[in-house]
Order: structure tokens, then C-alpha cells, then sequence
């Protein structure tokens, strides 16, 4: 099977005033499709970055990237915008639900973005994907009326609205206690038994634990 | 981004920043409003001066009159008979541009009728007058070309006249009128002219009821030994008014060997003192107007720049999701205009209900058109778009990543 992500010697260089600052200075990552992979380092070792790239909200100052078979190393703009819409699903520590809408409204945000799937269809698909993650009961509500958990879980749904070929997550259980980080970790486990594709950035190691492979990123390269 | 969420997005960022939101929307709306009022009152002033100068004549109307004589004249100058009746005659005979001609003459002799005497204007002219002239007689008739050929002693007389000399304007018709000496028949008055331009004035056409219109023959052969002429009032044919004024020209110059005559096409008439009292006060309320607007614009901006900078972090995650860079433009746009649109509706309420209220209070015919209403909802839009492109500007320039990791 090809991989799902074939990144190259990629590199991303910040330009600091006068100062060039390398945050990633080529990494070579494969990632399967079905794989778990937690991508760890302490901050600032660069894996946020990584996963900016990988994720398609950057672009890289060096190297190749190709993702579910299309080298979008140099896409940009509206083009990049689209590869992320339909391939990756983003979940975010601090959830990011949009205050003003409620959460079925939040989680068709992708499909409208996409443009071409007509409302009602928007709207069935949200609640199939609230109703899958056990929130079934929670439609009509707005964000700030739902716990933490729960809103990580909202997330979790708008980002596999689109049926993305990735998921990703920065830090999701950063901002949970324990029991709703074990929640939250438990439907990543139980996503990727069905087969989906996860990648998890984080610098828990218990976290970092529960996936099956582990990328360890410093000083902007991969050691392990 | 569908044009229904970002006006939901719009109004609730508006309720959020609820003060300053009615400051700016005070701004927007007094200043439509008042957009509103004055053109709303513009146009029935412009629409009043319209049917006045229709009242004097309406288009197509030349009048010719002469120039005040220089105090050294030069020879030519001296040479020519100034306007007379012969000028009326040359422009009958000659002009291919004219289709009405009422050369006019006009004195100030005694009226004695009825026992009573005063002094009052008599103009001599012709048939043709009623023709460019709205001349309707309310009893009798009005001169006739038996009358010129015969040089009858006839008269018709205005409403104020007719009335004051015989208690009873249509009374006059038949009696006798003695102008210095000279006995007339009353053959025809005429309605009384009337038009205001505002309640509180007087009868802009007063004076063309306190006068007696008599044939210009018989004011030649009886009152003086001349054939000169206070003024031609002429009519050009349909759409001819330039070419009219220019064959006048010529005409004219051809018979006094000098320009000592000037010639004012219909429109070009001097409005009255109150006109150019609407029009000062116009100008500033459309300054007001116009200034209220622009705050109301700056604030906005200002709102909106504080809300992109407060909402970095929710444009980053729209552009995780797949939003556009241009969709997070439009998006802040359309909040703009939403804001404005409602301040623009707002004033066009307002300003409709004030124009009720001015044009009530000061019987000033004044109405709120679809176009001005059009262009009220449209100004205020603009507004909003002008305010919204440089907050819209930023938000979409943001990068995703920087966006996400801000606060």
C-alpha cells in the first residue's frame, strides 16, 4: 500500500527580523494509512511545525511532501486551502468551536467551506458525526453550555465531517483533567481501530503512549 | 461563507460591542437621515421651481429685452432704435426657429372706473402671449387678432384689477376703463395666478394679476408717437431653444448694428432669494450628513479592527477548516455592511418620518423617492464596504499558523 504521507527533507525556516530561525531542519516522516502516530518533543523542538506541514497550513522553506499521493510541497493559497479542507481534519487543544454557533452548525463548518453540498446534506452529516461520538443529545446546544470533553469531542466530529484522509491533533487533552483526556483519548483509540489515520502532537508521554508509533522530534529533526 | 451567516455573524458582533455599535450606528443613521430629508426636500424645491418657471413659461420660452445703455455710448450704439416693435415684426417675417411671438410694451398709466383711480400697469402685446403665457380667461376673452388689425380700444384685465375696480372680478366684463383719458371695454379678466413657494410667502405671480393686457396697435396709436418695446417673449419650436437664440442673434444684430440686447432662454431665469435660501440650507444639511456618515464609518472600522484582533484565533481555525483567505475577506466585509445596512434602513425611516415633518411644518412639498431611498440603502452599503475593507484586509491576510498560535 502507498503511504498516506511521504514527507522528504522538509524544512521550515523563520525569518526573525535579520535572523534566519531553523524550526525544522529535514525530516524525513512516513506515515500508513490506519496508523496511530504520536509526533513528541519538548517545546520548541520544532513538532509543532511538523505538524503545520504535514498539515498542510504552511508550506515548507525545503523539501518534499507528498500527501495521499499529491505533492502539495508547493501548493498555496486557495489550492493549499482546499488540500486541507478535503484531506486533513484538525483538532485543536483549545478546541476552537465558534462561541456564536451551535455545535451541529460548528461541525458542518468544513462541508460549507468545501462549497457544493447542499445544506440539509450539511446538516445530516453533523448530526450523524455528534450522534457517532455519543452527542447525539447535546444538538442545538451552544459550545459554552458543554463541558470540556464534550466540546473536545464536537471537534473530533468537525474534523472527521469531511472524511479527511488525516486526522490531527495538537495537544487535545491539554486543556482537559484526567477523566475527559482519558474520554477524549479513548475515541481517538476507538477511531483509529476503525480505521482511521491519527496523528497526535503532544509532549505527554502518557499520551504519547497510547498511540503506536512514536516520532520524537529536537532541535528540529526527528532522533527517534 | 454564506451571505446568511456572516449577517448572523454581524448582527451578534454588533450586539457584543453594543456601545459602540449605537454610537456608530447613530452616526450612520442621523447621517442618511439627514441625507435623506434634503434631497427629499431638494427635490420638491427643484420640482417647484420646475412648475414655476412652466407658470412664466415653460420651456422653449426666449425672452428678448434690452440692455441697459452704456453711460458713453459710441455711435453705433446711439444709431440703433434699441428693441421695437420692427425687431418683432423681422423675427415673424424671418425666423424659421420661432413659433410664437408676444412683443410687449408696457406703461404705468391712470385707471379711472367705477368711481375709483390708481395708478397701474397696462401692457400692450398680442395675440400670441396666452400662447407661452398661461392666460385663461375666467369670463370673456382674451385679445384677438380683430383686435390688433382694428386697433380696438379693448381690454383684458387681471384678476386683482377686475376685482378691486368692480367688487367682483367677473363683474368687469363689458364695463368701461379709463386709462389717461382714454376710454376701453373690458372685453375678457382673467383667473387669478397663483403659486407659492412656501406657506409663509406671498403670491410669487401676484403681479401678473395687477395689470390690463391691451393690443399693441392700439397702445402705439393712442399712448405714444414710438414702436419701442419692453421686452419679446418668444417661443422656439421643439427642441430649437439653441438654434433660436442664435438666429435672434443674428437677426437682431443685422437690424441695431450693435449687441445691445440680451436674449435668456427659459432656465436661465434667476431664482428668487427664498430658492437660494433652500439651497444654502440644503448644502449644509448635506454636509452634516455627509460628516455623520464618515464618523459613523471611522467607528465602525474601529469596531471591527478591535473584533478581527480579538478573533484572530476563530479566522486561523475557519482557515484550518479550508476557508480562503478570501472567504475570511468577505466574510468581515459582509459583518461591516450588515452594521451600516441596518444604520441605512434606520435613517431612511427617520429621515422619511422628518421629511413628513419638515414638509408639514413648513408646506414644503417634499417626498421621498425610490431613487432617493435606493440611494440611501446604497450610500450606507458603501459605507460599511469602505469601513470593512481594511479590518477585511487584515483578517485575510493573516497566516493560519500565526493566527492559530495568537493569544
Amino acid at each position: 500500500m502507498p503511504a498516506l504521507i511521504e514527507a522528504r527533507g522538509l524544512a521550515k525556516t523563520y525569518r526573525l527580523g535579520r535572523v534566519d530561525v531553523p524550526a525544522l531542519r529535514g525530516v524525513d516522516v512516513d506515515v500508513q494509512p490506519g496508523e496511530f502516530v504520536a509526533i513528541v518533543g519538548p517545546s520548541g523542538s520544532g513538532k509543532s511545525t511538523l505538524m503545520h506541514l504535514l498539515g498542510c497550513l504552511d508550506t515548507p522553506t525545503a523539501g518534499r511532501y507528498q500527501l495521499d499521493g499529491e505533492d502539495v510541497s508547493a501548493l498555496a493559497g486557495k489550492r493549499l486551502a482546499q488540500v486541507r479542507n478535503r484531506k486533513v481534519g484538525f483538532v485543536f487543544q483549545t478546541f476552537n468551536l465558534m462561541p456564536r454557533l451551535t455545535i451541529e452548525e460548528n461541525v458542518a463548518l468544513p462541508l460549507k467551506y468545501r462549497g457544493g453540498v447542499p445544506r440539509k446534506e450539511r446538516k445530516r452529516r453533523a448530526v450523524a458525526g455528534l450522534e457517532h461520538l455519543g452527542l447525539g443529545h447535546r444538538i442545538g446546544h451552544r459550545p459554552e453550555e458543554l463541558s470540556g470533553g464534550e466540546r473536545q469531542r464536537v471537534a473530533i466530529a468537525r474534523a472527521l465531517v469531511g472524511e479527511p484522509a488525516i486526522l490531527m491533533a495538537d495537544e487535545p487533552t491539554g486543556n482537559l483533567d484526567s477523566k475527559a483526556g482519558g474520554e477524549v483519548m479513548r475515541t481517538f483509540e476507538a477511531l483509529h481501530a476503525a480505521g482511521h489515520t491519527v496523528i497526535l502532537v503532544t509532549h505527554d508521554p502518557l499520551v504519547a503512549e497510547r498511540a503506536e508509533r512514536i516520532i520524537q522530534i529536537a532541535d528540529g529533526q526527528v532522533v527517534a | 461563507m454564506n451571505v446568511f451567516e456572516s449577517l448572523l455573524t454581524g448582527l451578534d458582533e454588533a450586539r457584543r460591542h453594543i456601545g459602540q455599535t449605537v454610537l456608530a450606528l447613530l452616526g450612520i443613521v442621523l447621517g442618511t437621515a439627514s441625507i435623506v430629508t434634503v434631497l427629499a426636500l431638494f427635490g420638491g424645491q427643484a420640482a417647484l421651481t420646475q412648475q414655476y418657471l412652466a407658470e412664466v413659461g415653460g420651456a422653449g420660452t426666449v425672452i428678448v429685452g434690452d440692455l441697459p445703455q452704456s453711460p458713453t455710448p459710441d455711435a453705433r450704439a446711439l444709431a440703433s432704435d434699441r428693441l421695437t416693435y420692427r425687431d418683432a415684426e423681422l423675427l415673424m417675417a424671418r425666423s424659421r426657429t420661432l413659433d410664437a411671438f408676444a412683443p410687449g410694451w408696457e406703461f404705468y398709466p391712470r385707471y379711472q372706473a367705477n368711481g375709483r383711480t390708481f395708478t397701474g400697469q397696462v401692457m400692450g402685446t398680442l395675440p400670441d402671449y396666452a400662447r407661452i403665457n398661461p392666460i385663461i380667461p375666467m369670463a370673456g376673452r382674451w385679445l384677438s387678432d380683430l383686435d390688433i388689425a382694428r386697433r380696438s380700444r379693448v381690454m383684458v384685465m387681471g384678476w386683482k384689477f377686475a376685482d378691486s375696480l368692480f367688487d367682483d372680478a367677473a363683474n368687469a366684463v363689458g364695463r368701461l376703463v379709463t386709462i389717461d383719458g382714454k376710454q376701453f371695454t373690458v372685453v375678457g379678466v382673467l383667473e387669478r395666478e397663483e403659486f407659492y413657494f412656501a406657506a409663509w410667502e406671498d403670491n410669487a405671480l401676484e403681479y401678473r394679476n395687477e395689470r390690463a393686457y391691451i393690443p399693441i396697435s392700439t397702445a402705439f396709436s393712442q399712448f405714444t408717437n414710438h414702436d419701442g418695446l419692453s421686452f419679446m417673449t418668444l417661443r422656439a419650436r421643439e427642441g430649437m431653444v439653441g438654434q433660436a437664440v442664435d438666429e435672434i442673434r443674428s437677426l437682431l444684430y443685422a437690424q441695431h448694428g450693435v449687441e445691445d440686447f440680451e436674449i435668456r432662454p427659459s432656465g436661465s431665469f434667476a431664482d428668487g432669494d427664498s430658492a437660494e435660501f433652500m439651497l444654502l440650507f440644503n448644502y449644509i444639511f448635506l454636509v452634516v450628513g455627509a460628516v455623520s456618515l464618515f464618523t459613523g464609518g471611522i467607528v465602525i472600522a474601529n469596531i471591527l479592527l478591535a473584533s478581527v484582533v480579538e478573533r484572530v484565533r476563530e479566522f486561523g481555525t475557519r482557515m484550518a477548516l479550508g476557508a480562503t483567505a478570501g472567504g475570511v475577506f468577505t466574510h468581515v466585509l459582509a459583518e461591516a455592511m450588515v452594521v451600516t445596512l441596518l444604520g441605512g434602513l434606520l435613517g431612511l425611516a427617520l429621515g422619511t418620518a422628518l421629511t413628513g415633518t419638515v414638509g408639514y411644518l413648513m408646506q414644503l412639498p417634499a417626498v421621498v423617492t425610490p431613487a432617493i431611498a435606493t440611494l440611501a440603502v446604497v450610500t450606507s452599503a458603501v459605507v460599511g464596504m469602505v469601513a470593512g475593507l481594511y479590518p477585511a484586509l487584515r483578517a485575510g491576510r493573516l497566516s493560519p499558523v500565526e493566527a492559530l498560535r495568537y493569544g
